[in-house]
């Protein structure tokens, strides 16, 4: 579900947290050394790496490390949230009711207050919801996004109230599922890269034309390749790239916390003269990058013009990140080798779309994280790593920032 | 048939073994004089051919030609022509007459890593050294193979297919992780795929003549003809990056997709004829095969006729995935760089072949 908002808020809310960025930019070291995977207290989970369990074994053998009960209520809801609605839940949490509006959540939910929200990506206008659930339930502390991109549930409402609950003894808390989908979305990058090297456009048309023409094929390894938005997924491509013999060049908000980074040998900052750069120098492009206020449009069409002739551009962030207008000419002026996108401004895609008669484009419907599993994965992540850590009074894993947007 | 007498110390691999790694103060102790059986049309040849420096000290290009009409053999025999370089794909009759007429020949070096172009009796009972270009195809090939896995895996036919009718419908995808990569002959392009399919968090499970326990593989199994069916039956993926030798011939066939895995996705980078190019046309027809990423054929180039084309579960590439700009040139360059001056020097060759194996 997308939430369009109108112009004139997006541009209230851009200017308004453009102005909050300036001022924790300077605190950004003492705040983000957390964010380091290197760190000893790295708060983010990878499905791949980390440990599994432990705060759930904890409660089953002790009971006495429960600090204090979880009482949840679910925005939206649908078969990959079984685990959820059927249980068993950890000792001390329980399900107080679900709904899709704030309506159906007072009907549901008893007197009891809630203090957890999980709000699923499947409920309708959650971006206009979800302040409305907050607001109606003030007892909330803890809200779980059950998808790693929080853009639709972004608002200037929500802003507000997490701004002022900073302040409160009971601060908001946002988690997400940061490091659920990396792995299938670095195979598919890696995957786009080749169908490309291979020349598989050409490869396909001589199958059935049946005709055996050979050509040369190009390799991956010893090329650049540029990651823009080096979050957990753009880690776990280059983990692959790595692997591959090619050169990682990061780009990130913060590149000191990469500095160590054994996956990525250069590590760039955000401005634009970096993705510039970045553009310049590599041979295949992974945009992994969040839809924020910040990110919207970045890779814009003077971004695009630095590319080297025979790129190869690939998006499985967020559609809105880049200017598909300007993507979509350079495609059919030959300006690029060719493009794979997971992701659209609009999705699904019209059967109008421009995109679908775009040549060198290899277009996939936003599937190429969505295993049978992953939402319910997903779901497991909240119920058997973060209301454990709740229950326990521990650091909640996966923190997100709806001022920065991610 | 075992192969027993082949120093695997000497195997190269162009991405990780070192280069010009033999000692040049070791003196020159013959010459090398060359027969050069390649296509005198071809670049890649270059370095020997037509180098642009001198060949290395102590060796000499006799002469160079595509079919024995080409030399003078009696003038070969009497200057006491001891190399052979062999690239060209019709040298299989002509080394087979050099060999016979020209007694001082010692050595044969073939620009490819397959040696059954060249396969012969005389070949085969040949007692010089014999080297090939093993090790140098093998990172390509490793990228086409993970490339081919993933192909099947997000389901590129289908999303291609639904690309042309518009049609934005969205489906589950597998991942490569924790699924099972079977590697039919665990050579130097098995050793390679192996370490991306690790990367990609892929169990490895290696078909060996000797089950020697490797890093890579989670599981080794022997040669015979029950561990390939067993590996058949446990893998999602079978990599048959094989030599063509007698004993793999027609190694692959009814049986084994008989026992396949439901979902396996068989992939040949190794040579046509080891696998029942019929058997696999049904296989992949009625199911039990998912798909196929096939770069080799029993003949080649593939007849228009043949049903592999028209098949939409089948990946099919004119042996071309390890055909880069360069790559012949560079295999060329090993033979002069690497290979010549150890021969002239009297030192161990990279790359020994068993003539008798055939590999």
């Amino acid at each position: 579900m997308r939430f369009k908002v109108s112009l004139l808020q997006k541009t209230r809310q851009t200017f308004q947290a453009v102005q909050r960025l300036q001022s924790t930019a300077t605190t950004a070291a003492q705040q983000y050394t957390w964010a380091d995977p290197a760190r000893r207290h790295y708060k983010f989970w990878n499905r791949e790496t980390d440990v599994t369990g432990q705060y759930s074994y904890l409660i089953g053998i002790s009971p006495e490390s429960l600090q204090r009960e979880a009482r949840i209520v679910a925005l939206g809801s649908d078969e990959a949230d079984e685990a959820l609605h059927q249980g068993p839940l950890p000792l001390g949490a329980s399900l107080l009711g679900v709904g899709t509006t704030v309506e159906e959540l007072q009907q549901n939910v008893d007197k009891t207050s809630p203090n957890v929200l999980f709000v699923s990506p499947n409920c309708p206008h959650a971006a206009t919801v979800l302040p409305q659930v907050l607001q109606a339930f003030p007892s909330i502390e803890w809200v779980h996004c059950r998808s790693a991109g929080i853009d639709f549930i972004e608002s200037e409402e929500l802003v507000q109230l997490y701004t002022h609950r900073l302040q409160s003894p009971k601060p908001l808390q946002i988690t997400n599922a940061k490091g659920q989908f990396s792995s299938s979305l670095a195979e598919y990058a890696l995957m786009a890269c080749a169908y490309f090297a291979k020349n598989l456009p050409l490869l396909l048309q001589k199958q059935q034309e049946r005709s055996w023409h050979k050509y040369n094929v190009e390799e991956l390894r010893h090329k650049t390749m540029g990651i823009v938005g080096y979050g957990d997924i753009g880690r776990a491509v280059a983990k692959l790239a790595t692997v591959y013999g090619m050169r990682v060049i990061a780009l990130r908000r913060h590149p000191f916390l990469s500095r160590d980074d054994p996956y990525c040998n250069v590590v760039y900052g955000r401005d634009q003269e970096s993705l510039h750069q970045l553009m310049r120098e590599s041979d295949y492009i992974v945009c992994s990058a969040p839809s924020t206020v910040e990110t919207r449009g970045m890779v814009s069409a003077e971004a695009f013009q630095h590319m080297k002739p025979n790129a190869v551009f690939i998006n499985l962030g967020r559609g809105p990140v880049i200017d598909e207008t300007a993507l979509q000419n350079a495609l059919r002026e030959g300006k690029l080798k060719g493009a794979a996108l997971d992701v659209f401004v609009e999705e699904p895609l019209s059967t109008d779309s421009p995109w679908w008669d775009t040549p060198h484009v290899l277009i996939s419907p936003h599937n190429m994280d969505q295993t049978a599993t992953f939402m319910h994965e997903a779901t497991e992540f909240f119920l058997r790593e973060n209301l454990p850590r709740f229950l326990c009074g521990e650091d909640l894993l996966n923190p997100v920032d709806p001022v920065l947007g991610y | 048939m075992s192969r027993t007498t082949v120093d695997h110390s000497l195997f190269w691999n162009r991405e990780i073994s070192s280069k010009l790694s033999y000692d040049a103060n070791a003196p020159i102790v013959k010459e090398a004089k060359i027969i050069s059986l390649s296509d005198v049309n071809d670049p890649s040849n270059g370095p020997l051919n037509n180098p642009t420096n001198d060949l290395p000290q102590g060796s000499r290009l006799l002469a160079v030609g595509g079919s024995i009409d080409d030399f003078d053999v009696e003038l070969l025999k009497r200057e006491g022509a001891n190399t052979i370089f062999v690239s060209h794909p019709l040298a299989r009759d002509p080394l087979d007459r050099l060999l016979q007429e020209i007694p001082s020949i010692e050595w044969i070096h073939s620009r490819s890593a397959g040696m059954d172009f060249v396969a012969s009796p005389t070949l085969t009972s040949f007692q010089g050294k014999v080297t090939n270009a093993k090790g140098l195809y093998s990172s390509t090939l490793a990228e086409y193979t993970m490339m081919a896995c993933s192909y099947f895996a997000k389901d590129l036919p289908r999303l291609l297919k639904n690309k042309g009718f518009k049609n934005w419908e969205k489906y589950n995808v597998l991942e490569l992780r924790g699924s099972t990569l079977g590697i039919v002959g665990y050579g130097d392009i098995g050793r390679a795929a192996a370490r991306l399919a690790v990367a990609y968090g892929m169990k490895v499970i290696a078909l060996r003549r000797r089950p020697v326990p490797d890093d890579l593989c989670s599981v080794v199994y022997g040669n015979d003809k029950e561990s390939l069916n067993r590996l058949f039956a446990e893998c999602d993926y079978i990599l048959c990056a094989a030599p063509l030798t007698a004993e793999t011939n027609g190694m692959i066939g009814k049986e084994q997709f008989d026992a396949a895995k439901s979902g396996a996705v068989f992939i040949n980078v190794g040579r046509g004829p080891i696998v029942d190019e019929d058997a696999l046309v049904e296989a992949l027809k009625d199911g039990r095969l998912k798909g196929a990423g096939l770069d080799v054929f029993a003949t080649e180039p593939l007849s228009k006729s043949s049903p592999l084309w028209e098949l939409d579960n089948v990946l099919l590439s004119p042996h071309n995935m390890d055909q880069t700009a360069t790559f012949t040139y560079e295999s060329t360059s090993f033979f002069v760089e690497e290979n010549l001056p150890r021969f002239v020097r009297g030192l161990p060759l990279l790359n020994p072949v068993d003539a008798s194996a055939g590999y």
